[in-house]
């Protein structure tokens, strides 16, 4: 008979005042196949894990259960201490009597024996505890980063530094993401291209990244350390390798459209870069728009071009990229307030602008080159609304939660209004003021007193009254309502994921919140691991951001990348499927249950039970790098050929069974 | 055509398919010592290919047989009605058998002397290689009619209608009284075209999900456990009813798998209708029924 | 039926919600009854409805399986199999004569302790009413 080791904790008084250790120990020592039971203080302390390993030498102990708080705890710490003795570590059962027993009874006799009987349960089932060994999986030494926005951009940077290799993916065909298009940074208002345009450059020089600009995920297989991506490297009909960015076919090219990144302030041509400073500083070619691409006519850009790199045939191509890790930095958008708000116009006047919009008026290198010019007529505003909280923290237009960057956005604009302005008078209405942040406050209380006016509310209406936007609300402070005739309305629109972030999110395997957000795997204490081994996540596609979060967040992820790829080869878990193939019919019901396409089936040599014939048969094959031990293709076995190890049939069994001896 | 047209059409032609080497057997019906009574048998000779049989009482079905002919070399012919195909569907499903090494002769069936065969809605082979006559449709060989399938105990589930309009202690004795005159003789589960295991469950050498005593509610964890295992595959064939020989009526579990897989999912279920389709217990829908949750 | 009864119930919990939820219970000292016995499993896909068979044939008075809600599994997509394979066996164990009270299934996540103690109060309730539990357990036929 295998000997059991029992040893009961009292938790301090935590347990034992709520039930009878000793009895418990005592029971234990009567249970089959139990050959030693003790109980003390804490065993989870050094003395107590101690006494646990001495009794296991002393005893010639074969198999451990530990009656203490839940597995959740300390099963970790019991594992550990299990590897400095001659027991396997896997060797080892909790009965969980503090979580699940003495803090949820009051009555002591009960609580007792329910605890003698969750003893009783973990000592069948470690009676049936088999040996296991962690396996080892290789790591390729390269990270994906995907989102070229400011997140993306550290993160790449970080790993790069620390010596491994990066690909940063962009679907945009310039880095830079939304940052780019910032005019200044709060509190300390640097000037946002001066900080993140060296990082830009840095990426696209570094020698261990790759920047893959206008590309996207089109397929990802495999598990940590281990995935292979499919890159969809889209058409851009200039060749990049070629192209020296003369500018010359942007100059010639007839063709005025929207630009996107202005935000609709101004217009770009067909073939264009995205903002004069883009990584890589070569031009692409908005197929959408292109004339020669969409009728045939035109191709004046390729007659201009002096090294001949137009290429209108050009395709979308796809790249297959093996890596370790993957970091999501997928970013936001700014909601569109359009569709949420019909009473400030859903569009209609063309001074109400959004914060975004704003950035680009106010930038030196935007449309107006700095200038504040209200986009209906080009005028300096004397008067402007800054709204606040818009599709934020309003759950029956936009969003419940707070998109947490736009108080400093709002605080910032009004200061840059007043300071470009000077005379100009600068509104701010707001439902509270949400400044957590080194130097926010103070920042906010300077721009209060260089003159903004701050409104406590909701503005319910924006009309058109002459030359002027009517911002009609409430004063909830002074209880009545207010009226001011703006000349730019400002909102400070809610953040949402990142468009298209859903279906990358759901090629990866992680999980997203209600709202779209990326799940990390422990709120507080993972924070940028997802629940996909090896892939982490970075900035605002976790949630509201603003920027010294996002570069904190983005290092973070780069580190824990960095850790994993540091290892040559990685433990995993081995507690996973396990095929035992002389019962495997081959039938395949597993299959279609495994959530990680960790089984497939094989052809293995047989022989044929009748004739004695060389026959090949098929089995199930479990990739022990795929599973995660869930165990939901146990059941679909009728015959229990696939079992889970750590939690198998007989265990879970026994364990049924141990409860009605 | 009459049964005996028939049974002369598939002599010929099993002969003949023997005869070129098309096929290495062929697995039919054979007479027994008993009136009435057919057994599934091999011929791998074209002059005993006179020892078929086609008439109401060739009931048993062939497929299950051919599970044991896979490994060798040359293809197996086999007779298969509507059942046989649906169970041929279920093997090829379940990696049992290769369509490439059957030869699949359909012989729409007219129904047979068996209430089991009364709600059949599949005469006609879903799959086969040659049909050897058409399906008479004016024959009315016990197939359901229309008016038929909507009488008490007539219709597709009628065994487990009969259990369900008992009360719950009632459903408890009926099976009481079935479970205790089981012998476990798993003759059920050998006829069963959808039991494919190398090894079945319950006769591994160490118990595993249940105990091989012999009672009345060993019996029964037995019988709710085969329904688990078999009820979504299930082609309503009957085999294991028909096979008893304690002559229990157990056909109502495995009917009841298919009467909820219908309801949970709100949509018509049948196994064996190909050999792709994924068992109900195989695949989800994310708005799967969920009232006790 | 004894007035004293004291059913003993077994609880199938997934690792990573409800017996996290169950252990959030302990945390904020929520108090139930002490009837319930837990059986930790990664996932609520991992229970076998034949384990729910075993533990009715050995004695259960009541059985309950949980796990994360449908949406939320640790695994994707575990629970969805939960639901489907449950919802069944609730069916079939009724149609088995077994009263839909001694058999539940809930979904209860790692914050949701007290639904936690309210199932475990609720489930614990029913089986008290409907009294010790003899059906699976009769072995009348005769012994081997």
């Amino acid at each position: 008979m295998s000997k059991v080791g029992v040893f009961v904790c009292h938790c301090g008084t935590n347990i034992a005042s709520a039930l009878d250790v000793f009895k418990v120990a005592e029971a234990a020592r009567a249970l089959p196949g139990v050959a030693h039971a003790a109980e003390y203080k804490y065993m989870c302390s050094e003395p107590g894990q101690q006494l646990i390993l001495d009794a296991i030498n002393e005893h010639g102990l074969k198999r451990v259960v530990i009656a203490s708080c839940s597995p959740r705890m300390h099963e970790t710490t019991f594992r550990k201490m299990l590897k400095k003795s001659k027991i396997n570590e896997y060797l080892l059962e909790i009965a969980n009597i503090r979580e699940q027993d003495a803090w949820v009874h009051a009555d002591f006799e009960k609580a007792t024996e329910k605890a003698i009987d969750l003893v009783r349960m973990a000592v069948a089932k470690a009676l049936k505890d088999e040996p296991l060994k962690a396996q080892t999986i290789p790591i390729t030494k390269r990270a994906l980063v995907i989102g070229g926005g400011i997140a993306g951009i550290q993160a790449a940077l970080d790993i790069a530094d620390a010596g491994h290799e990066a690909v940063l993916l962009e679907r945009e065909p310039s880095i830079g993401g939304h940052m780019a298009m910032l005019d200044k940074t709060f509190p300390t208002l640097d000037c946002s291209a001066c900080i993140s345009t060296p990082k830009m450059v840095d990426v696209g020089a570094h020698p261990n990244i790759t920047l893959l600009t206008s590309a996207e995920v089109d397929a990802v297989k495999g598990y940590i350390g281990n995935f292979t991506v499919t890159i969809r490297k889209k058409a851009n009909y200039v060749n990049h390798d070629i192209c020296t960015g003369c500018g010359a076919c942007e100059q010639k090219c007839p063709v005025k459209t929207d630009s996107a990144f202005n935000r609709g302030l101004s217009k770009r041509t067909a073939i264009y870069k995205l903002f004069p400073q883009a990584v890589p500083s070569k031009p692409v070619i908005d197929a959408e728009s292109c004339l020669k691409l969409k009728n045939g006519k035109c191709g004046v850009c390729e007659k201009v071009c002096p090294l001949g790199c137009i290429d209108y045939g050009d395709e979308d191509r796809l790249v297959e990229m093996d890596f370790g890790a993957i970091i999501v930095a997928t970013g936001y958008r700014p909601a569109k307030w359009q569709r949420m708000y019909d009473e400030y116009g859903a569009g209609r006047y063309a001074d109400v602008i959004d914060g975004l919009q704003f950035e680009r008026l106010v930038n030196a290198s935007g449309p107006t080159e700095g200038h504040i010019a209200r986009p209906s007529d080009g005028k300096a505003p004397k008067t402007v609304a800054i709204i606040k909280c818009v599709g934020s923290r309003d759950p029956k237009k936009g969003h419940a939660y707070c998109s947490r960057a736009c108080c400093m956005a709002a605080a910032k604009h009004a200061h840059q209004l007043i300071d470009k302005l000077p005379g100009s008078r600068v509104f701010v209405f707001y439902i509270d003021v949400r400044t957590p942040g080194k130097g926010y406050e103070e920042f906010y209380d300077q721009t209060r007193k260089d003159g903004a006016v701050y409104v406590r509310g909701r503005v319910s209406r924006i009309y058109k009254e002459g030359d002027t936007l009517v911002c009609q609300g409430e004063d909830t402070l002074l209880g009545k309502q207010v009226r001011v005739h703006a000349d730019l309305v400002i909102l400070e629109t809610a953040m949402e994921p990142s468009p298209g972030s859903g279906a990358l999110l759901g090629l990866l395997g992680c999980a997203k919140d209600a709202d779209g957000w990326v799940t990390e795997a422990h709120p507080k204490l993972r924070p940028v691991e997802t629940q996909v081994g090896g892939v982490f996540l970075a900035g605002a596609c976790q949630g509201p951001k603003d920027i010294p979060d996002t570069v904190a967040q983005a290092s973070a992820s780069a580190a824990k990348a960095i850790g994993l790829l540091n290892k040559d080869e990685m433990e995993t878990s081995p507690m996973i499927a396990k095929i035992e193939e002389d019962k495997c019919s081959g039938c395949g019901a597993c299959g279609p249950i495994c959530p990680y396409k960790a089984i497939a089936l094989e052809k293995i040599p047989a022989r044929d039970p009748g004739t004695g014939k060389k026959i090949e048969r098929l089995v199930a094959r479990v990739n022990a790098g795929l599973c995660q031990g869930c165990g939901a293709c146990t059941v679909a076995c009728r015959t229990g050929a696939i079992d889970l190890l750590g939690f198998r049939n007989n265990q879970i069994l026994e364990e049924v069974d141990a409860l009605w001896l | 055509m009459t049964n005996g047209q028939k049974q002369q059409l598939i002599r010929d032609r099993a002969a003949a398919l023997l005869a070129d080497g098309a096929v290495s057997c062929i697995v039919g019906w054979r007479q027994t010592r008993f009136a009435g009574k057919t057994a599934v048998c091999f011929v791998r000779a074209p002059e005993d290919a006179t020892l078929l049989v086609w008439n109401e009482y060739t009931i048993p079905l062939t497929a299950k047989y051919l599970a044991d002919e896979r490994w060798t070399g040359g293809k197996a012919g086999i007779l298969a009605r509507g059942c046989d195909s649906k169970a041929i569907n279920r093997l090829l499903r379940d990696n049992q058998l290769e369509r490439e090494k059957l030869y699949i002769v359909g012989l729409p069936c007219e129904g047979k002397a068996d209430e089991r065969c009364r709600p059949c809605r599949q005469k006609t082979p879903l799959v086969y290689d040659e049909l050897l006559w058409e399906e008479d449709s004016a024959a009315d060989g016990g197939g359901t009619s229309a008016a038929d399938a909507d009488a008490p105990g007539r219709g597709r589930f009628f065994r487990a209608d009969e259990v369900s309009a008992l009360g719950i202690d009632a459903r408890y004795d009926y099976w009481e009284d079935v479970y205790a005159r089981c012998i476990r003789c798993y003759a059920c589960r050998n006829a069963c075209p959808v039991c494919s295991c190398r090894e079945c469950y319950v006769d591994m050498h160490r118990a595993g999900f249940q105990s091989k005593r012999q009672n009345a509610a060993d019996n029964r964890v037995f019988g709710v456990t085969r329904a688990f295992h078999v009820g979504d595959r299930c082609i309503e064939c009957g085999e294991c009813e028909r096979v008893c020989p304690m002559g229990l009526p157990i056909l109502g579990q495995t009917q009841k798998v298919i009467q909820t897989a219908e309801a949970l999912a709100g949509a018509p279920y049948e196994a064996g209708l190909n050999a792709e389709d994924e068992n109900f217990l195989g695949k989800f829908d994310l708005d799967d029924k969920d009232a006790f949750m | 039926m004894a007035v004293d009864f004291e059913p003993k119930i077994l609880a199938f919990c997934c690792n990573w919600c409800t017996y996290t939820g169950a252990d959030l219970a302990g945390q904020s000292r929520m108090k139930y009854p002490e009837n319930v016995r837990v059986v930790r499993v990664p996932c609520s896909g991992r229970v076998n409805p034949q384990f729910i068979l075993r533990a009715f044939r050995r004695g259960a008075d009541g059985v309950l399986v949980c796990g994360c809600h449908p949406g939320d599994c640790h695994y994707a997509t575990g629970n969805y199999f939960t639901r489907r394979r449950f919802m069944l066996m609730r069916e079939l164990l009724e149609f088995n004569g077994v009263d839909p009270g001694r058999f539940h299934a809930r979904w209860i996540s790692g914050s949701e302790a007290a639904k936690f103690r309210d199932t475990v109060s609720e489930v614990t309730r029913t089986v008290k009413a409907l009294g010790p539990n003899e059906r699976f357990q009769e072995a009348s036929g005769e012994e081997s």
